[in-house]
């Protein structure tokens, strides 16, 4: 497990209760690990879910013409870049 | 229904696709139809499981064992449906014959600048809807597919009309539902197709011909999501320059509980599947999906369910 900053924790908790992941804590999600298919298995339904959460939590909301998503989703990291980004 | 079709239906149909796409452009639809006997012929010689694929669906809808004339005529309907795709997506509308049920249904709402979701089928043609665009107006269509798996077939018709790939939101992305959910919410028509099932995601149980079948539940899961009006969509192709198109509501939300989300997906997907029967019934030609539907090849002979009713 790599060490993840408290702004990643903060969003691996938000992942986990937007998503009710009962077999995952927010302390297990990996920074570098993708978050899609192989890592942490999420498909566009909790991708759905996760982009209306981070709208209700950080007023941010996702677009899909003008970012790249697949980017943004790619891992951990990558989601709490943008949403430092973006508050 | 099986993950079959990959793996045959695009291989055959694109050779096909070139040469009906040059016939189609270069000679026009009279003499563009009459070569499509000697297509028909060619592939009824060459292609056995579609063949196979064929005879096995028609002798279901039919209800009589289907023959090779059967066949042939499956055959003609589909390239048929295939040239006149040529002419729908260069725009030549004239040449076609189309006869729309409950079109209004769907004017309505786009009167009020909301979205909805059309769930149509490899049954006919959904690029006919095309056609209701010279109709009435400019439909704002969204296709929900994989497009690597349709890959020749987009890139064709790409090449015939640049905004096909604009109107195509590729499944199986992080961000295919935020899109569609935007789309939706903008007022666009979001296209999706329920007879076929994916290599991923969660597939349900319905009867369809009387026969356990497999559905994905991602039409019905989608179309809940995206909280819109959901209605059936089937293009029919009739012989001809004719074509007919059922428009029915389906739901207005698919409100899917917690506790019974498995329940409910598979109630409403059987729904779906019984007028998908039902019109597969009335135009059994019109089935495109020339592969091992139900799986019944790589079964053990004792499942086959073709030896009796099951129940």
């Amino acid at each position: 497990m790599d060490n993840i900053s408290p702004s990643e924790l903060e969003v691996a908790k938000l992942i986990v209760e937007t998503l009710n992941l009962e077999d995952t804590s927010a302390e297990e999600i990996e920074s570098q690990a993708p978050l899609f298919r192989d890592g942490l298995g999420l498909d566009s339904i909790d991708a759905l879910e996760l982009s209306l959460g981070i709208k209700q939590q950080y007023g941010i909301q996702l677009k899909a013409d003008d970012e790249n998503i697949t980017e943004i989703f790619s891992s951990l990291a990558s989601l709490t870049r943008f949403i430092q980004d973006n508050r | 229904m099986s993950k079959d079709w990959k793996a045959h239906q695009e291989r055959g149909s694109n050779i096909m696709l070139h040469v009906i796409r040059w016939v189609a452009l270069h000679l026009g639809r009279g003499p563009a139809r009459s070569l499509l006997y000697p297509i028909t012929l060619y592939f009824l010689l060459t292609a056995s499981s579609q063949r196979r694929a064929s005879r096995e669906f028609l002798s279901l809808a039919l209800n009589r064992p289907a023959n090779l004339r059967d066949v042939a005529r499956h055959i003609h309907t589909f390239a048929s449906t295939i040239l006149d795709r040529v002419y729908m997506m260069t725009d030549r509308y004239d040449c076609f014959d189309l006869t729309i049920n409950n079109h209004e249904l769907i004017a309505e709402l786009l009167d009020q600048n909301k979205g909805c979701v059309l769930l149509g089928s490899h049954l006919g043609s959904f690029e006919v809807l095309r056609i209701t665009a010279v109709v009435r107006r400019e439909l704002p269509v969204k296709i929900l597919m994989y497009p690597q798996h349709n890959e020749m077939m987009v890139r064709i018709l790409s090449e015939l009309n640049p905004s096909l790939s604009e109107n195509i939101i590729p499944l199986g992305q992080p961000d295919t539902l935020i899109r569609a959910k935007e789309s939706a919410a903008s007022g666009s028509i979001i296209g999706m197709l329920g007879d076929r099932v994916a290599d991923s995601g969660k597939t349900v149980t319905c009867q369809f011909f009387d026969k356990p079948t497999t559905f994905s539940q991602g039409p019905i899961l989608f179309a809940s999501l995206l909280k819109v009006p959901v209605f059936l969509f089937f293009g029919l192709y009739k012989g001809g320059n004719r074509y007919e198109i059922h428009i029915e509501p389906f739901a207005d939300q698919i409100p899917l509980t917690r506790g019974s989300r498995e329940k409910d997906i598979q109630e409403w997907t059987q729904r779906y599947a019984a007028r998908l029967e039902h019109f597969a019934r009335s135009a059994p030609y019109n089935w495109f999906n020339f592969y091992d539907y139900w799986n019944v090849h790589q079964r053990p002979v004792e499942a086959n369910p073709q030896d009796g009713v099951p129940g």
